[in-house]
């Protein structure tokens, strides 16, 4: 059992790779942005990666552990303490009881993941423990966590001392530029040829006005087809408006001129087109993005995409601890 | 002593409520900063009074670790 004595910044349960297959009935997957270092995590602390685990957003918690824990901290630098001595991330570390892990602001990146040996022991909804708070279902009462609250752990069973192998820990964004594959469509006939060029071409500033339902970026305004300026009255009075559809995660919808990722707790349906898709190998660097930051998009193909996906989930796995 | 009120998070700076010479008590809100469609408040860790403001409103890109004002 652990005790939240500060809250953090929305630090929510969330499981990998969330709540899949209801999207038809509204509900988005949820799950941990950065689901690379999310894996990593359970699986330095001997859990199934999938297992629920703390997603800490820009600002992370203080937790006082009732019972002797291992626990793992992957992702962004919130310069991790218990009992004000620093430990390092990407490694396994026994906490005993009634000591306090504290977390500050990101250093690096922007989300921290705490994984704890045995995992967190709330029941599931709609298979999966992760946290949908627009909905209030999953995790703890359905939201993030808060002050004062308890959480249940599973019995620790998992060593300490154990860490990632260099090469299967993935790499913030130094610069603040961050390289986003997308592949195109599904609405790929919408933007004119220059349109699409303007897309790739330009860095997207991401605003601070995005969380986990979508990602909202400044930038250059893009050209459609004649298609989309000289269409009936029912498809919208936007060039970007289409008569509703069913969105893709990852999609990037663009509303008027704004394009907005729709991130892990995005909206199901719309009616704005969707000219490139992020794919889930790419996500993680969505998650360790902080405002202002700037974004690249690299065009690539599905197949490309799958195998990216391929390779992250095999370093997803006990092979890449040591 | 001097105190410095650090920006806890990454994002825009939305509202600062105080100017320099303000005395302002433990737990005043100081400024608020915007990130992921919220309001994070900023408050005073000690009274006294403000001896440096360094930002504004409406300022973007802001770091987490900036110091944002100093009360002495």
């Amino acid at each position: 059992m652990i005790e939240v004595i500060k809250k953090g910044l929305e630090t929510s349960v969330q499981d990998y790779p969330g709540r899949v297959g209801f999207l038809n009935q509204g509900f988005p997957p949820s799950g941990p942005m950065d689901s690379w270092s999310f894996r990593l995590a359970n699986l330095l602390v001997g859990n199934d990666p999938n297992e629920g685990a703390l997603e800490c957003q820009f600002m992370g918690p203080s937790l006082k552990f009732e019972t002797e824990h291992v626990i793992a901290i992957c992702g962004a630098d919130m310069q991790p303490k218990v009992d004000g001595q620093s430990i390092p991330l990407w490694e396994s570390v026994l906490v005993k009881a009634g000591q306090v892990l504290e977390l500050n602001f990101c250093l690096n990146g922007a989300r921290s993941y705490i994984a704890f040996s045995g995992g967190i022991n709330i029941p599931s909804w709609l298979n999966s423990k992760s946290t949908f708070h627009k909905a209030g279902v999953g995790g703890v009462e359905g939201h993030a966590i808060k002050e004062g609250q308890k959480i249940p752990l599973g019995k620790s069973h998992g060593d300490f001392g154990k860490k990632v192998k260099s090469d299967a820990i993935p790499e913030m964004s130094k610069s603040g530029l961050w390289e986003i594959e997308v592949v195109r469509g599904p609405n790929d006939d919408w933007l004119d040829e220059n349109g699409y060029k303007t897309f790739l071409q330009a860095e997207w500033k991401l605003q601070a006005r995005s969380d986990r339902t979508g990602f909202r970026l400044d930038g250059p305004q893009l050209t459609f087809m004649e298609k989309a300026m000289n269409k009936p009255p029912e498809h919208g009075y936007e060039p970007s408006n289409i008569i509703d559809q069913g969105y893709p995660i990852g999609g990037i919808n663009l509303a008027g001129q704004t394009p907005i990722i729709l991130v892990n707790d995005g909206p199901s349906m719309g009616g704005f087109i969707v000219p490139y898709t992020v794919p889930s190998a790419s996500f993680w660097k969505l998650g360790q993005a902080k405002p202002s930051e700037k974004f690249k998009f690299i065009e690539i193909s599905v197949e490309e995409s799958q195998e990216m996906r391929s390779a992250q989930t095999e370093l997803c796995t006990k092979g890449s601890i040591i | 002593m001097s105190t410095e009120v650090l920006t806890s998070v990454p994002g825009n700076i939305w509202k600062v409520l105080v100017n320099v010479g303000d005395e302002v008590s433990e737990g005043d809100v100081l400024f608020i900063m915007e990130v992921m469609k919220s309001e994070v408040n900023h408050n005073a860790p000690v009274s006294g009074t403000v001896t440096e403001v360094n930002i504004q409103n409406d300022q973007e890109g802001v770091s987490p670790g900036t110091v944002a004002i100093v009360i002495d």
